[in-house]
């Protein structure tokens, strides 16, 4: 039901593309922005290496998922065509974002990509309804949100902190991970743990019948490091282990049900709205 | 600056090749850790640490304190005789001193000489260290510009050899570089492959007799591979020999059109040798392109085959393909281990390698002949081997241009990382990789200097690879048992005559097993991931081991 709801959003986005194409509104608020002189062919090889290399986490719209979307009137990160690049080349530091080299992505191919992204945030079609400061109550109250996540300094650091998530996650994630938080943990893309699952529910048994519930920290051979739902940080031996189960396809975050789609909406749009 | 800084070269570039006079050098002797000696002062019988001729590692097994050349002896067993640590007392091993290096990644095996450890820091830099304390007494490093191309590889370097007095070193930019083995100083400097088009040495060279024998690295760039050998005196290249045939040379006919003269086939991981039957083992890498084929009609010999050369002419007795018209890149540049048994009966020797490709073999090294052969690692490219050996190919297993996901990945079960092979347990313990990937073709056209790929891949990550440290039965390839690793591994093993395997692991750790149960016995979080060779030499009486991990060289022991 909850899958069939996501699949029904992304629909909506897609034909919402459409439509703003048809009417012409996709290169509507060009005043302010910069003249980029790139012919029609070199703007389609732009989408497709857009597609290929960014699409992924961006979605192949720029509607954003795992990533943020770009078709937004502003990217705070990149304010213009030569930041998109440095961005592109750099990454962000301590997000999903990986830095892409020349080796991967020549300089012309990175310059079309980033005058695709360009365009993007011209069409602005990343739409979220939903009020942001009702959002915000909700947050505070019905969803009980502080409980598990810090928000600019305020809560408790269990789950993902949310300071600014709406510049790392796109809408239709964020929906997902609200109302389906186990259908997919969030995983590291970049770095020595890349493409391992972030905040795996563990439960672990000790050989004197000790038994630990959290999600995992770290884990080598020999170690595994997990927080507790009351925020204990707790360092095992696997040696001293009877039993270690990895729980995929759980969440600790509970699911959503008891808020009205309204709720969820505004919900989203507060979340959207965080860093944006 | 340390105290024996004056020992130091005054430059440490490149000077013309030189004469190497033997005379002068078993006059001065450096004491570890009390500076140059003056003449006359070192009390008689003090061993000269600088001097190994062929013989000493010839016999590397009779002398377990030191360890002479990259794989430990000829037969690359990457054994240790020393039995001090062992599985009673391995738990209260400790770091004794560590070796800092600059940024990069670490793989080399230290060369141990009587209290001097020989090793190499990336990309092509030679230090000796005192290996008592861990200070240096030289170091070198070649002026390399800021253009050299490593395509298809990372700026490493798996250490040195050393005959008689001198240390051999191959360098990034594709030269051969003999060093005095006191002093650092260069005796002599050769271009072994031209860097511009994509020749590189990564590996440690091998010492045979009265010469050098250097693989190189460059199937990426589209080079036409061959294995060289030079006068360690002199540096006078004495044979190459081409893995790839010209024209009219047995096995161009497995070469469609011109394909060979771009056709890969790189030496670059350390060989082996057997004194006895005098014959030179060497792997060979993948064919170029990498993962475009269809260029490149054929069987595509010698590439991801094993030679076996007469060590005096380069001249080829018999080659074994173990992988042929490979299209997913997997080099038979794995470390083959030699060993002697009974087979069917039979007293045999035997040459046993884990191949990339996921499967472990057993030839008999006189002949080339294919005794066994059986799957260790996941794969799904083959439905097994044929009584020759020969892949049985599972149809739509190439790459496509829209993806094929296969196991092994590129990277392959095994790699340069060496594996381990103990006399006492008859077992071979390989640092296994567990992954798969989607394999991509793409078109290609050769251009000298520029990647040669036609493709590439997407490995699986994070959850849905890993690895292990497998246990085979040396002879059948079967498991014994299996030590689990959270990811696909980058370390090599060494087993020890204390009944143990040490190994690390991308998570940092340095380990011990059990040899015979697999059990953990010690573990060291160095914060690192580790790319290792690690090995074993001892000092004063004690047995260290040597593992790298991040940019740092740890040694262990119990005091």
């Amino acid at each position: 039901m909850r899958q069939g709801s996501i699949c029904r959003t992304r629909l909506a986005f897609a034909t919402a593309f459409a439509l703003v194409a048809a009417a012409g509104l996709a290169t509507a608020p060009l005043a302010a922005q910069e003249a980029l002189s790139f012919s029609d062919e070199e703007l389609e090889r732009g989408q497709r290496l857009y597609q290929a290399h960014c699409g992924r986490c961006h979605g192949v719209l720029g509607l954003g998922g795992e990533g943020p979307g770009l078709a937004v009137s502003r990217l705070p990160r990149a304010p213009d065509h030569a930041a998109v690049i440095d961005l592109i080349r750099d990454g962000i530091p301590g997000t999903g974002m990986p830095g892409l080299r020349d080796t991967i992505l020549p300089d012309e191919e990175a310059a079309l990509v980033a005058a695709h992204v360009i365009s993007l945030r011209q069409a602005q079609l990343v739409e979220i309804p939903g009020d942001p400061e009702r959002g915000r109550q909700v947050f505070e109250t019905a969803g009980v949100c502080y409980s598990c996540h810090i928000v600019e300094g305020r809560g408790v650091g269990i789950g993902p902190e949310l300071t600014g998530i709406g510049m790392r996650r796109g809408p239709e994630y964020l929906r997902a991970s609200l109302v389906d938080p186990s259908a997919e943990l969030p995983v590291f893309r970049s770095g020595a743990r890349s493409g391992f699952a972030q905040y795996l529910p563990l439960r672990a048994v000790t050989r004197d019948g000790t038994v630990y519930e959290g999600m995992r920290a770290n884990e080598d051979a020999f170690t595994v490091q997990l927080i507790t739902g009351t925020g204990s940080i707790v360092s095992l031996r696997k040696a001293d282990l009877a039993e270690l189960e990895k729980r995929f396809g759980h969440s600790l975050m509970p699911a959503t049900m008891n808020l009205s789609s309204e709720d969820i909406d505004n919900l989203i749009a507060y979340l959207a709205s965080l860093g944006g | 600056m340390n105290r024996f800084a004056s020992l130091a070269p005054a430059g440490h570039g490149r000077t013309p090749p030189a004469t190497l006079i033997h005379g002068l050098l078993a006059c001065a002797i450096i004491v570890p850790g009390c500076g140059p000696a003056p003449e006359g002062s070192v009390p008689e019988g003090t061993p000269d640490q600088t001097r190994v001729p062929f013989e000493r590692i010839v016999n590397a097994d009779a002398e377990p304190h030191n360890w002479l050349t990259y794989s430990g002896n000829y037969a690359s067993h990457r054994y240790s005789r020393l039995d001090r640590i062992d599985r009673s007392n391995v738990g209260d091993l400790r770091v004794l001193w560590a070796y800092q290096m600059d940024d990069g990644i670490i793989e080399t095996t230290p060369i141990a000489v009587d209290g001097i450890l020989y090793v190499t820091e990336p990309p092509s830099t030679v230090s000796a260290l005192d290996a008592r304390s861990g200070r240096r007494i030289w170091t070198w490093s070649p002026e390399m510009g800021p253009d050299v191309l490593n395509i298809g590889f990372p700026e490493v370097n798996r250490g040195v050899a050393v005959l008689d007095s001198t240390v051999f070193v191959g360098t990034l930019d594709a030269h051969l570089v003999a060093l005095d083995a006191r002093s650092g100083a260069v005796r002599w400097d050769v271009e072994v492959g031209d860097n511009a088009i994509g020749f590189s040495l990564t590996l440690a060279p091998l010492v045979v007799k009265d010469k050098v024998i250097v693989g190189v690295s460059g199937a990426e760039a589209g080079v036409r591979g061959y294995l060289d050998a030079y006068d360690a005196a002199t540096g006078e290249l004495a044979w190459r020999t081409y893995t790839i045939p010209a024209p009219g040379e047995p096995g161009s006919e497995t070469w469609g059109g011109n394909s060979w003269e771009t056709g890969g086939g790189s030496t670059w991981l350390t060989g082996s040798y057997d004194p006895e039957l005098d014959l030179l083992y060497w792997p060979i890498g993948n064919p170029a392109p990498d993962w475009n084929g269809d260029v490149r009609p054929g069987d595509n010999l010698y590439t991801d085959c094993l030679l076996a050369l007469d060590p005096d002419t380069g001249e080829m007795i018999w080659y074994f393909q173990f992988t042929p018209h490979d299209t997913h890149d997997w080099d038979a540049n794995q470390i083959q281990v030699l060993l002697d048994a009974e087979w069917e009966g039979e007293p045999r020797k035997l040459v046993v390698t884990a191949n990339r490709n996921a499967f472990y073999y057993v030839l008999d090294r006189e002949t080339g002949e294919f005794l066994h052969g059986r799957e260790y690692s996941k794969q799904t490219w083959a439905e097994g081997l044929d009584e020759n050996g020969r892949p049985i190919v599972i149809p739509g297993t190439d790459p496509t241009e829209e993806g094929v996901l296969v196991w092994p990945s590129l990277q392959g079960a095994a790699n340069w990382f060496s594996p381990s092979y103990s006399p006492r347990t008859g077992l071979f313990y390989q640092p296994t990789r567990i992954m798969g990937a989607v394999y991509f073709k793409a078109d290609v056209e050769y251009v000298p200097g520029q990647p040669y790929t036609g493709g590439g891949e997407q490995a699986l990550r994070g959850e849905e690879a890993s690895g292990a440290i497998k246990a085979l039965d040396a002879l059948t390839g079967e498991l014994v048992w299996e030590f689990p690793l959270l990811s696909p591994p980058w370390s090599g093993a060494m087993a020890t005559a204390g009944d143990l395997v040490f190994g690390g692991d991308n998570e940092g750790n340095i380990f011990a097993l059990d040899a015979e149960t697999g059990e953990p016995l010690w573990n060291f979080q160095s914060g690192g991931a580790v790319r290792s060779g690690p090995m074993s030499y001892e000092v004063d009486g004690r047995q260290r081991i040597v593992s790298s991990a991040g940019g740092t060289l740890f040694v262990f022991g119990l005091d």
